[in-house]
Formats: structure tokens, sequence, C-alpha cells
């Protein structure tokens, strides 16, 4: 274990732009039509909840990382096997975040840079800051948490000024009832952005402050669900319904749209500013904590010097991991949020709580 | 020391990595596309005409001189099958790769609206990342080609593009029987089914040979000049029927798109003989559903002051004032009704009564939305509500009519 320390508000600003990054980028909720917006809001609930499985994890080994307390729920075998097995999940997500934020760059910017050049760039920043340890990446988001926040609200009045938002376009609200939103939650919603904190059960040892991670936790969750909501609606009153989810990027024509005073136009350089921020603290904190799970499980001294060969091998999978964007688009939601993400983030977590909850209570006794 | 030598070594490669030059494009090597211009040629193809400024001669404007001997624009045209293809191919005959960023105005033949629709062009230019679909306006060139349109050399404004666009906001400011339509827009309508488009049309006045030419525009009074001309209503994508004057501003009333505009009245047998200015209004849509048989109330509020008066009328007395208001009421609505009646005879729901509908209730509207426009539109019962507000009567109290009658008497 790394001797570092972060403090509440560092996990504060780390987790909350961890959950907006490369969830700015897309369309959430899209089974919800002009409702996506609740949906996210319900997720986020959901949220809570898978929030609270972990911090009770946490509760029950404060010092332990969970590749470590996985073998002693588990025994070692099974335990191995099941941190390896989520090292995989880290590796493979880090790998598609990367593709994504490559897809996204070449699509909206630089159709004529070939994807390769962009990812390993991205990656070599990415490697960079891991290699300097949790602390550095902690005190970077604080950094970079004003710039966001500075960023959003001013594309917020941006945007609203432009006189492009258009309420009616968030109507009928229940179009089809409660039914299609509750399943887009559970289907989608929930496991991006929400379900993916999974990631910081590897961080929360870190923390100095125990007893105030389940405020900033809750509070950093419950605030991006907000942020997430208010942008996915300001989308749909914008373009409307079918642009919305005809778009790969809703927020990108959203600022597109904005013309104001015949002059502030063409702010596309905004939007990616905001995705490049909050993206590169998704991805170094997936890159670190992949990077340190396979450091405790394979009982490796210096976590840093992993950086790089992991790197490469992130860099590489984010090459093969779809031979294009449709395919890429399809592997999220026909395998991701169907087997992948409800058994990583939801059932084994669940599954550990349950174990660790009667080893204790044995204990106890 | 080897890592020092190892990070001067990454630095080093940043340094050509990161200077962003990796698909850069001189503006020496771009051509700046002002206007496109789509038509139909015999054999069903599609004709693309490009308008390209001319940089040495719109920049020739600052040094003095110079620019009166070039033509502001280039125009090429080309056929093909689809867009892109067309784009390609009229690099053929350009030296500089077009640049479509700067397009703010695409003009579609009337042809070619009625025929192929809009649909089968307003892919490409949503796909496109260089086309800005919510600043580029669209158009319909109407009883003449598209191209003729933009080849047509303008004295106001240099740019062709520019005057059209210009002309078309102006007349949306001031008159209130045209409307700027961005391509966004346009998609938006065509895809709702309860929403149909309508696209101002332009025309031209004179022979179109003779407004290429440079000296044309040496004239006080131009012989070759674009004009617009009314609306076109669209219904599933192509162009079905045009509608202008009182009735095209009765359509833009329905959409709440009147942002200003004079409507005049008959005074005492008087014919127009008080104009009024409509500063600013708001209209509002609403449906109500009885036994799935949904009814449309339109309630507009208009704000404006007394523009002109040709009669002796006593403008300092409220009572008057307020029979003025009604009357005016009178004269809004019967246009507003005129629209709708026009619309429901094209079957074409032009005022996005459908959405209304929708909204209200998302229920019926799923029963009804198949044969809306066909069946349920056209037989809709709609109600109209006008408030018309008369708050100022301008520089002078009483007409001098006024004066005039009482020294006669």
């Amino acid at each position: 274990m790394e001797k570092a320390k972060i403090s509440a508000y560092q996990l504060f600003t780390l987790l909350l732009l961890f959950e907006l990054g490369s969830a700015l980028v897309y369309t959430l909720a899209n089974g919800a039509k002009q409702d996506a917006w609740m949906a996210v809001l319900m997720a986020m609930v959901g949220g809570f909840c898978l929030f609270f499985i972990h911090y009770r994890l946490y509760c029950y080994y404060p010092n332990l990382p969970p590749m470590e307390y996985m073998q002693m729920l588990l025994g070692p075998v099974l335990g191995k096997i099941i941190a390896f097995l989520f090292i995989l999940y880290f590796m493979y997500v880090a790998a598609t975040i990367l593709r994504g934020f490559g897809e996204m760059l070449v699509i909206s910017a630089y159709p004529a840079t070939p994807i390769f050049f962009i990812n390993a760039l991205f990656i070599l920043v990415i490697i960079y800051t891991v290699y300097k340890g949790i602390e550095v990446l902690s005190r970077t988001s604080e950094v970079l948490f004003f710039v966001v926040s500075l960023l959003a609200v001013s594309i917020f009045l941006l945007i609203i000024l432009s006189g492009n938002i258009n309420m009616d376009n968030l109507k009928p609200v229940f179009e089809e009832g409660v039914s299609p939103i509750i399943k887009t939650v559970f289907t989608d919603t929930l496991y991006f952005p929400f379900g993916q904190m999974i990631i910081f059960t590897m961080i929360l040892p870190y923390v100095n402050e125990r007893k105030k991670v389940k405020r900033t936790g809750l509070l950093a969750i419950g605030m991006s669900g907000f942020v997430l909501a208010l942008i996915t609606a300001m989308n749909i009153s914008v373009l409307g319904i079918d642009r919305t989810t005809r778009s790969p990027f809703p927020f990108l024509t959203t600022i597109q749209m904005i013309e104001l005073a015949g002059f502030l136009e063409r702010l596309d350089v905004y939007f990616i500013l905001l995705v490049t921020l909050t993206a590169f603290v998704k991805l170094s904190v997936f890159f670190y904590v992949t990077v340190l799970s396979v450091s405790h499980l394979f009982h490796v001294k210096h976590p840093s010097h992993l950086a790089y060969p992991l790197g490469m091998v992130v860099l590489f999978l984010s090459m093969a991991v779809a031979s294009n964007w449709t395919e890429y688009n399809q592997e999220w939601f026909k395998v991701e949020y169907v087997y992948i993400d409800p058994l990583f983030q939801v059932i084994l977590p669940i599954f550990l709580l349950i174990v660790a909850f009667f080893k204790n209570r044995k204990k106890a006794v | 020391m080897n890592r020092k030598w190892f990070f001067l070594l990454l630095l080093t490669i940043n340094a050509f990595l990161l200077s962003g030059c990796w698909s850069k494009r001189e503006l020496t090597d771009l051509s700046i596309v002002s206007a496109y211009a789509l038509d139909l040629n015999e054999e069903g193809q599609y004709v693309a005409t490009v308008q390209i400024v001319n940089p040495g001669s719109v920049a020739g404007g600052l040094q003095g001189g110079g620019g009166q001997s070039l033509a502001p624009i280039i125009v090429y045209s080309v056929t093909g099958d689809n867009l892109s293809d067309m784009d390609a191919r009229i690099t053929k005959t350009l030296s500089r790769t077009p640049y479509y960023a700067h397009t703010n105005l695409i003009i579609i033949s009337d042809e070619l609206a009625k025929e192929k629709g809009l649909l089968p062009i307003l892919d490409e230019l949503e796909r496109d990342s260089e086309f800005r679909t919510s600043t580029t306006t669209i158009i319909i060139a109407k009883d003449t080609k598209a191209q003729n349109l933009i080849r047509t050399l303008t004295d106001m404004e240099k740019l062709p593009s520019l005057q059209l666009n210009k002309t078309l906001e102006t007349a949306e400011k001031n008159l209130g029987e045209n409307v700027t339509r961005h391509v966004h827009d346009v998609v938006n309508d065509i895809l709702s089914t309860g929403k149909e488009p309508v696209i101002t049309g332009f025309t031209l006045n004179g022979d179109p040979e003779q407004g290429k030419k440079m000296e044309s525009l040496q004239l006080a009074e131009l012989e070759v000049f674009p004009q617009a001309d009314g609306l076109a209503v669209f219904k599933n994508g192509k162009l079905i029927n045009w509608i202008h004057g009182e009735t095209a501003r009765g359509t833009l009333w329905v959409r709440n798109e009147i942002k200003m505009t004079i409507t005049s009245i008959n005074w005492k047998k008087e014919k127009k003989a008080i104009a009024y200015k409509v500063m600013r209004q708001k209209t509002k849509v609403s449906a109500t559903i009885t036994n799935g048989i949904p009814k449309i109330s339109i309630s507009t509020r208009a704000e404006g002051d007394i523009a002109e008066v040709k009669v002796p009328i006593n403008l300092t007395d409220v009572h008057v004032i307020e029979n003025i208001e009604k009357e005016l009421e009178k004269d809004i609505k019967n246009e507003i009704e005129k629209a709708v009646r026009h619309a429901q005879k094209d079957k074409s729901d032009i005022f996005g009564f459908g959405e209304v509908v929708h909204r209200t209730d998302p229920k019926v509207w799923k029963k009804i939305e198949k044969e809306w426009d066909n069946s349920t539109f056209a037989e809709l019962e709609v109600d109209v509500k006008v408030d018309a507000l008369i708050r100022r009567t301008g520089l002078r109290n009483n007409s001098l009519h006024t004066t005039l009658k009482k020294e006669g008497e």
C-alpha cells in the first residue's frame, strides 16, 4: 500500500469529476426519451444505494484495499481469481474510456488525425500522473474542479442567454408511464456513470478523514447526478428528443447551437475542454486503480513501475477493443450494460458484503 | 543521468506531436464557400452550384478601388447523385479545397423541393462536421433556378449570400411575412409527426444572364435583383403549395414568429385607414380534448402603436382607442383564421398543432397520429382569440385630418 493521504475535499473533487467525465459526452438514458433527466436522477438514487454497499465494506475493512479483503473473505484461491477478474474489468473499462475519448475527438475536431496518436498522447499524460501517485492526482483534481466549475457555469449561462431552450421539448412528461424510465435506469444509466464508482473502493482507504467519507461520497454523487440531469434536460430542451438521440455527442450539438450577439458562436472548444479535463480525471483514476490492483495482487513493491507497461497495454487494448464506432457503441449496450457491469458493479459487491457481514458477526459473537 | 536524457527525449517528441499542425490547412489553400445551391436537371440528377468568395475582390475594398473590376464571387456548378459526391467532384474545377464552415445560405430550387423533397439532402448537411446546421439558412428558389439566385450580383452587400440573408432578416423583422429557417429548424419540423416546415421563397426579377455581369451593378435601379416572396408549405418533406401576403403572416402569427409588423384596418368606408404597428406579440396554442377529439385554441396578445391615420378621428378619447382595438382584433383574427383554413385545405400542419396535442394528451395522440394530417387536422375545430393593445399614438396626439375637419365644419 502506497503511503499517501488525501483529504475528504480531494475525494469530493475526484469523485465528482470522475462521474462527469465521459458521461458529459454521450446521450444518457436514451430509452426514457424526454424523461431522460428523471432517469438520471433515479439512477443517482441507485448510485446512493451502491455507494452504501461500498461504504459498508469500507467500514468493515477501513485500512485494507479490496484486493486484500477479497482474499480474506473468500479464501486465497477464489479471492485471487475474483481480484484478477476485477483487474481485467478495470483495465477493459479504462481502455473503452480511452477509445471513446479518442473517437469523440476524431469525430468532432480532428477528422484527419489517426486515433492512435490521440490515444497515445492522452495515455502518456495519464501514465505520468499515475506514476506520480494518488496525491498528485488528487491535487490536480482540486485545481481542475475549479476550472471545470467555471467552464460549466459559463456554458450554462451562455445556453440560457442564447434563448435556445424550449421547455415544450420536455413534454409530455411520463408519455409511456414510469416503466420505461425504470427499465432504462436498470439497463443503462445506473451502470454508466454511477456504478463505475466501484473503482473508489480502492481509493477510500487513502482518505485521512474517515468520518467525512460517507457525507462526501453522497454529496459528490448527488451533485454529479444533478449536473448530469441538468445537462440531459438542457440537451433535450434545446435539440428536441429526436436530435438528442440521433447525436453521438448531444452536448456538443447543444453548444454549437449557441449564438449570442452575433459573434459568440462556434464554442465547440468549450465542449472539448470540458470533456478533456473530466475524462482526464476519470481515466487517471481508472488507470491508477488498475495499476494499484495489479501491484496488490502480485505483490509488486513499487506500483509506479507498472505505470508504463500497463499504460501500453491499455493503449493497445483501446485500439483493439472495437473495429469501428458502431461496434464500440454496440459493445456498451449489448455486452457491458447487460453482462459485465451488473456483475462487477452490483452482484459481486453485494456478495462480498453478505460474506463480510456473516464473517464479522461470527467474530463479534 | 539516464532518466534525464529519457525525459529530454520525451519533451522533444512532444514538441513535434503537440504543435497542432497535423491536418493544417492554410487560408491560401481554401476556397470559402458562402452559399450552396441545389437544382434538378432533366435527367433527375442534382446540380450543385457553389458560390465562392473571391478573396482578391472582397479584400480590395480596403485599399480603395480595385474591387470593382473583379466580381466578388466565383461560381461553379457540378452534376451528381448525392451531395458528398458532388462536393468531391467540384474540386476538378477548383484550385483550392472548398471549405463549407462559412456557408450560411442553402438555396433549393422549387422543382427539386417538389419532386424529390428535402429529405434526400438533409442527412449530409447534418452529418458533415463542417456545415453548421444552426447558422445555415435554407431558402427556396421560387419560379427560377437556384443557381440563378446564387450567381446574381447584388449592390448593397458585395456577397449575394449576405444580401439574401440580410434581406430575409430585415423582412422578417419589419414585415413578418417571411421567416429565417436554419437547417436544424427544418430537420426538427420534418421529423415531428405533428408539425410541418415552412420555408421562405426568393424569386429573381429580371434576366438571370444579365445579373451575373459586373456592369449590371452600375445602374441606380438594378434590372436584376432577388426578392423574398412567400412561404413554401411542405408536407412529408415535399413542397406542396405557396402562401403569400396575409395568409403567410397569419401562419407566422400562429407559429409565434411575428417580430414586428404593420396591420391596417378600414374605418368608415376609408380603406386601410388606420395603420397599427405591432411592436411585440405572444401567441399561445393550447389543445383541449373531449371524447378523444382535439380542439385547438389560439390566443394572441399583440402590443403596439398607432403608426398612421388617414381619417379624422379623436385619438385622445379612450373609447375611440378601444374601438380601434376591437377592429384590429377582428382583423388579426380574420388573418389567422384564413391561414388556418388554408393549411387545413392543404392538409399540412404547419402550425405544430399535432405537437400541442401530443404534449397535452400523449395517449389520444397515439391513436390519431397516423391519420392526423389527412383527416383529423383538416377537420380540426380551431378557436382564435386575439387581444390587441394600443399603447401609444406616436409623436402627435390627434391627426392633422382632425384639425382639417374642424376647420371645414
